[in-house]
């Protein structure tokens, strides 16, 4: 089998953060008269041959999202770079930043001028303090030789990048909540349409797109759009970068095809290297993602397809394996106290419903659970499907289900310990109903 | 988060009509609007929290959800945020199990931290909050002691109770006239859309986030504003209250009479709240054009004072003495006047002849209108003393001319109160009669006062700065039953007295021919436009 090739992590530990060595491994070449004599509409043509899908989660595809920017309106075209990476088990964007800057401002520049973007920003998560100070010690370098700045190559085209510090909240990973936190209001998602490639960031024309998609342009412009197609399935075009953590021999970043099985991320030598201890279930794509079972793995594909087929999602990436020593019920109660913290606190079923939530599993935790818990937690888990704006509180409904229903045993194990469990759960002559 | 092109359309009567399916039947409703406000316009009610429709739209109650036909099948949407189109296939409670599943999943989310002790709270009997949740919830608890209610908001104002539960705020003060409970609150951010988007003030927040989120002010700030009642009206719960009427009365105690506020010329149209022949509360009436659904602190809180320093009813006889004193006579009216009151005053004039003359107007300035519900001038019904043919302020004339005449009758305006300075040029007249409500400083000035009703214990009609006809009616709550109107005195004094108001508006209709064709009857509850009547 031919080497796999590293779009985006090629670049890995060998010192790319200065532009120097970038440029000696083949960096910038893009930024030539190759690029400057494409037109938008060529250059989108590019992404959209490609196949390259958003790579932040959803997998929309990003050439289709480019071409949904208005243009010749006269209004300014923003881009907005979201490595506001929050999702439990991804470590991918961070990573990347730190290893690679000037590829992210290479792609930059490309969907710079797809787009006839005058600036872009990039909203970082407030806790990545290195991967902040390497991205503006690389754009300083950019700007230095005149890559950023005024009148790009001689060319009218010009072009600044600024780095945004966010505050650390995981919803303005959402991209209009990204987009409000950017604006300086409160960081919540906004009501669609107006999306915001039409209506973004200050009422005007905004691309938001993942660390990992804008990686991988330099590499597609500098080879071809076909040979990216090429790579992984046939919907699924190209590689991922995968964040595999948990149980496993070597966690860390590693960057495959699209069509990988998942056991092969997990026990290859060249990814994951093993399981430690026996293999419990893993969760393909983000805390967020319903976990998949032993059996279940054997057969996960890693494309946005077949995982689709296994009701999980590919998501953000993040491989979390976990053995026979992981207690689902304490992994569910950490997720819920996640998610409840993170609720941005708009929409009432998530504001109220995860907290509802996770005081159940955790009275549960406790040895506190009743008879019907476990109904209960599904039936909240149900209740927050379709009701709210951005799908917050169903990235905590679909875990409870995915857990209760494939580990239900363990569950029903915890609500043994409570010797009262079979009393009912309310006294049924105190009824709110009754006041009225 | 809401953003200003988020305003709600909201339907008029020149709106296109549209077919839409709702439940399986094809319905016409209004095409330029929100699902929301098209149901209604077509009867069905949907509730909802945090939907206003003179508050930009912020979605985040999940209350109107229905079910609209998409590319994916019929889907969940909020009917607050979404247009009406021709053709949609729309689904409600009634026809859809999964609309009223998930509107009584979302009451239950609302009521998870919310008190269930309606009993004590100042709101019930007004709350939406309970109305949806006897229209969409009527949900069993799922609640129980370690999974249940769990009240947090500002830090600062936790307590632990009695039972040793951790509480939140229960009495935080956010500034001169409003009183929060942050337990009670459901984060609809409709008082904070209000004081951004209405008020132009932002001075309340949300802090926070998930269910610890909060309403608060700025560090160190205050609410204070002219406006800032109005966010008890609108807030659902009993988060926001008023502390001027907060704990006063149960609201089902109370009585509502639709009336006109006759403090400045825009006549905000607002409900007399009364018990038991005492005024509560005013509070504003929705009328688009108008007021839409806001009401100064100034006209609401007028009511403090309308049952003090009153005068008694008093004896006619000594006025019609007084009135025959030789020599010119001023009749100054004021501007709360009705159209009946300035009807009986022209019946006054005439029957006193060549020498009485009719003045109106205030010594107190016409300011900037602030854009939401006052215009600035004092003389309520200035319009309408034009559509009777009067001019309308012409009150500075008579200071110059005051030594022409012996004897000065004021209607219902307090000049002495409102500048003492320019009235000082009147003290000039000897004979002065003051017609009032209140003992006011033009009534300590004058030799005969006549006690009469407050414009808020009066039936009659009043023309706005904008030309609108509106009708006020009586609240019964005059502090002495002997008091008679202003137009019942005045054409008492021109000896043809009128006791119904509706007789006085049919002579003025007669009069004039845009009051022609209507009566009381045909004057909706938000006014009649009349053509071509500008203050």
């Amino acid at each position: 089998m031919a080497e796999t090739v590293k779009v985006c992590t090629g670049n890995f530990g060998k010192g790319a953060q200065d532009i120097a060595v970038y440029r000696k491994l083949g960096g910038y070449a893009n930024i030539s008269s190759r690029l400057f004599d494409l037109s938008q509409f060529e250059t989108i043509d590019i992404v959209q041959r490609s196949g390259l899908r958003g790579r932040g989660g959803a997998g929309f595809p990003t050439g289709m999202k480019w071409s949904f920017v208005p243009r010749g309106t006269g209004k300014p075209v923003y881009i907005v770079v979201n490595a506001d990476e929050g999702e439990g088990g991804t470590f991918k964007d961070h990573r990347l930043m730190l290893e690679d800057p000037h590829r992210l401002i290479e792609g930059l520049i490309i969907a710079a001028w797809a787009l006839g973007a005058r600036s872009a920003y990039i909203y970082v998560r407030g806790e990545f303090l290195p991967s902040i100070e390497t991205l503006n010690k690389a754009l300083n370098e950019a700007y230095a030789e005149h890559l950023l700045g005024e009148n790009i190559g001689g060319t009218a085209f010009s072009f600044d990048i600024f780095v945004h510090r966010g505050a650390g909240a995981y919803i303005c990973g959402e991209e209009t909540a990204l987009i409000n936190s950017l604006e300086g209001q409160k960081g919540q998602p906004r009501l669609k349409p107006p999306f915001p490639a039409v209506n973004g960031a200050w009422q005007l024309p905004t691309c938001v797109n993942n660390v990992e998609t804008l990686m991988a342009l330099p590499w597609i412009f500098e080879h071809s759009p076909e040979a990216y197609a090429a790579m992984g399935t046939p919907r699924s075009n190209g590689t991922k970068v995968f964040c595999v953590s948990g149980n496993v021999k070597n966690p860390g970043v590693y960057e495959a095809p699209l069509g990988i099985p998942l056991m092969e991320m997990l026990t290859s030598s060249e990814y994951a290297g093993g399981i430690e201890g026996t293999l419990k279930g893993v969760v393909p794509g983000g805390s967020s993602t319903p976990v998949l079972l032993p059996s279940e793995c054997e057969k996960a594909i890693l494309d946005y397809e077949s995982l689709a087929a296994l009701k999980t999602m590919l998501g953000s990436g993040a491989i979390i394996a976990f053995n026979q020593m992981c207690d689902v019920v304490q992994l569910l109660g950490t997720l819920g106290n996640f998610y409840t913290h993170e609720s941005c606190g708009q929409c009432t079923p998530c504001r109220e419903g995860t907290g509802f939530a996770n005081r159940v599993m955790h009275a549960l935790l406790r040895g506190e659970g009743h008879d019907g818990d476990l109904e209960l937690l599904l039936s909240i888990a149900d209740q927050y499907n379709g009701t709210t704006i951005c799908p917050l509180a169903p990235a905590l409904g679909m875990p409870i289900t995915a857990f209760i229903s494939k580990y239900r045993s363990e569950f029903e194990a915890y609500i043994a310990k409570n010797p009262n469990h079979a009393s009912p759960r309310v006294n049924a002559t105190i009824r709110p109903g009754a006041f009225w | 988060m809401s953003n200003h092109y988020n305003m709600p359309h909201l339907p008029s009567s020149s709106s296109p009509l549209v077919t839409i399916k709702v439940d399986g039947k094809d319905v016409q409703v209004p095409g330029d609007t929100n699902l929301l406000e098209a149901l209604q316009a077509v009867g069905i009610e949907t509730p909802h929290i945090c939907y206003h429709p003179y508050l930009p739209v912020s979605g985040n109650c999940r209350q109107c959800l229905v079910e609209v036909e998409g590319p994916r099948g019929m889907g969940l949407v909020i009917s607050c945020y979404t247009p009406v189109k021709a053709g949609m296939v729309v689904a409600t409670p009634a026809s859809s199990q999964r609309v009223k599943s998930t509107r009584k999943a979302v009451s239950e989310f609302m009521l998870v931290n919310h008190p269930l002790d309606c009993p004590i709270c100042d709101k019930a009997g007004e709350c939406t909050l309970q109305k949806n949740y006897m229209e969409a919830g009527q949900n069993e608890s799922r609640l129980r002691g370690e999974v249940g209610k769990h009240y947090h908001g500002n830090p600062d104002n936790e307590f632990v109770d009695s039972k040793g539960q951790t509480r939140g705020g229960k009495r935080v003060d956010l500034g001169p006239r409003v009183l929060l409970d942050e337990e009670r609150c459901v984060q609809c951010d409709r008082c904070v859309r209000f004081m951004r988007h209405v008020a132009g003030d932002e001075q309340l927040q949300l802090a926070a986030r998930s269910d610890h989120t909060y309403i608060t002010t700025f560090p160190g700030e205050k609410l204070d504003h002219e406006y800032d009642l109005c966010v008890t009206d609108i807030c659902p719960t009993g988060a926001l209250t008023g502390k001027y009427f907060r704990f006063q009365q149960r609201v089902w105690m109370l009585s509502r009479t639709p009336s006109v506020s006759m403090d400045d010329s825009l006549g905000a149209n607002i409900w007399i709240d009364h018990n038991e022949g005492h005024v509560w509360r005013l509070m504003p009436r929705c009328n688009p054009e108008v007021n839409r659904s806001w009401l100064s602190n100034t006209s609401r809180l007028a009511f403090e004072k309308f049952a003090e320093n009153r005068l008694p009813a008093s004896d006619i006889e000594s006025v019609k003495l007084a009135l025959q004193t030789q020599g010119k006579v001023a009749l100054v009216a004021g501007g709360e006047c009705t159209l009946e009151d300035i009807v009986a005053l022209k019946m006054l004039k005439a029957s006193l002849g060549d020498r009485a003359e009719i003045f109106v107007g205030s010594f107190r300035p016409v300011v900037a209108a602030d854009g939401i519900a006052k215009s600035g001038d004092p003389v309520a019904n200035r319009a309408g003393f034009k559509l009777l043919g009067l001019a309308a302020d012409n009150v500075a004339d008579l200071v110059k001319r005051a030594s022409e005449f012996n004897t000065l009758m004021t209607i219902n305006n307090d000049l002495w109160g409102d500048d003492a300075k320019q009235a000082k040029a009147l003290e000039g007249i000897e004979n002065r009669i003051a017609v009032a409500a209140f003992n006011t400083e033009t009534a300590h000035k004058a030799n005969v006062v006549f006690g009469v009703n407050h414009w808020s214990e009066v039936t009659g009609t009043m023309v706005n700065c904008n030309g609108i006809l509106q009708k006020l009616s009586a609240a019964p709550t005059a502090p002495d039953a002997e008091l008679i109107p202003t137009f019942q005195a005045l054409s008492t004094f021109a000896g043809t007295p009128i006791t119904e108001a509706l007789e006085a508006f049919k002579i003025a209709s007669k009069e004039v021919p845009v009051l022609s064709g209507l009566s009381y009857e045909t004057i909706r509850s938000t006014g009649a436009k009349l053509d071509g009547v500008q203050a």
